[in-house]
């Protein structure tokens, strides 16, 4: 390995450190800030309506072999029935619910204030990391990483004989990024650490919800292969009655 | 060791002794879920620090990182009493799950703690 630099003490004590500690207040102010932000909204009566059939569908699903062979079938009959069966929707109904979606401006403020909530922390901690802790090396990453990763980890650094392991503050800062959710949900509780990346994976879904899993549903319960499971529940109780009693 | 323990509530039974076929109670599959993640992230942390202050460097680090979560899945399987099926539904659950999710973390903290150790 090249040689050992030596890095001043100062780097330590107001890079590093604070750098850190920034980031975690503003993971908690940002925590905060969105539950003062919450809005209710008022939801719509036909959506909670078909959220809650399919949530009973799943039910069904789910617990299918506790009832007898022939109450489960009535109970699939009245849901993917084809005339007037609770899940079945017709198509030019489909497109309809995603569209509404979309132009209800509500929802969309909704998200737009989700999305900001999460951007504006992010970039603005990211213009002051450069701002004023660009130009010097940060800090040493413990392990080796190769050459084309220099021009990603040692942005400021105009050197090019440096190790690669010498890395500029703007590589903390991501380093920080990453490493603080885990952090973040040990001490939020429960997954209110940054989960912006799983939010962004969600966003597509809220306008395509009601029409295709009322689809998906029936799909599934008629797919399910109904297996009795308590055939003998008397014979069962009465061996551990049986033993109980004795 | 002291730094096994579970950084929460202990687990919940979640499977039916009695029956033929194994049903799950979901929410308690979901605390226990829970519990194995908070365990190997408090982990995850504490190893990098003390990796950092050991001073391990390179591929060391990443070994060292993989025997904590080893001995995070010892430490949870102990805990549930090596019977894993009546708490959880497969063995994958309790050994794989949440690997790859802490080291993040703990590199971070491993650099961190590195840094401030030995680049004085």
């Amino acid at each position: 390995m090249a040689e050992d630099l030596v890095l001043d003490t100062a780097i330590r004590d107001w890079v590093l450190i604070p750098l850190s500690v920034v980031m975690v207040l503003i993971g908690i102010l940002r925590y905060f800030v969105s539950k003062l932000m919450l809005s209710f909204q008022v939801p719509d009566r036909k959506i909670v309506k078909e959220g809650q059939v399919i949530v009973r569908a799943r039910n069904l699903r789910g617990a299918a072999n506790f009832i007898p062979p022939k109450s489960f079938r009535s109970r699939r009959v009245y849901f993917s029935n084809e005339e007037n069966g609770l899940l079945f929707v017709p198509k030019g109904q489909a497109q309809n619910a995603q569209a509404q979606m979309f132009s209800d401006p509500n929802m969309a403020m909704d998200m737009m204030k989700k999305n900001l909530s999460m951007i504006i922390p992010q970039t603005l901690t990211f213009a002051w990391v450069n701002f004023f802790f660009s130009g010097f090396v940060a800090a040493k990453i413990p392990f080796p990483l190769t050459q084309r990763f220099r021009s990603m980890l040692q942005n400021g650094i105009d050197l090019s004989t440096v190790d690669v392991s010498y890395v500029s503050s703007r590589s903390w800062y991501f380093l920080n990024l990453f490493g603080l959710r885990g952090l973040f949900s040990l001490i939020l509780g429960e997954e209110n650490a940054m989960d912006d990346t799983q939010r962004m994976m969600q966003m597509g879904g809220f306008g395509f919800d009601p029409s295709k899993s009322l689809t998906a549903e029936k799909d599934g319960l008629d797919i399910v292969q109904h297996e009795w499971a308590l055939p003998k529940f008397e014979h069962r109780a009465e061996a551990v009655l049986k033993k109980l009693v004795s | 060791m002291a730094g096994h323990s579970d950084s929460s509530s202990s687990e919940k039974k979640s499977s039916e002794a009695m029956n033929d076929v194994p049903t799950f109670s979901t929410e308690n599959m979901q605390n226990n879920m829970k519990v194995i993640y908070y365990s190997r992230t408090f982990m995850s942390i504490i190893g990098g620090v003390i990796a950092g202050i050991l001073g391990f460097t390179g591929f060391m680090g990443f070994i060292f990182y993989f025997l904590v979560m080893a001995i995070t899945s010892i430490g949870l399987i102990a805990k549930a009493k090596f019977s894993v099926h009546l708490y959880f539904d497969s063995w994958n659950r309790i050994i794989l799950d949440g690997f790859m999710g802490g080291l993040m973390s703990f590199v971070l903290f491993w650099t961190f703690a590195y840094d401030i150790v030995h680049i004085f």
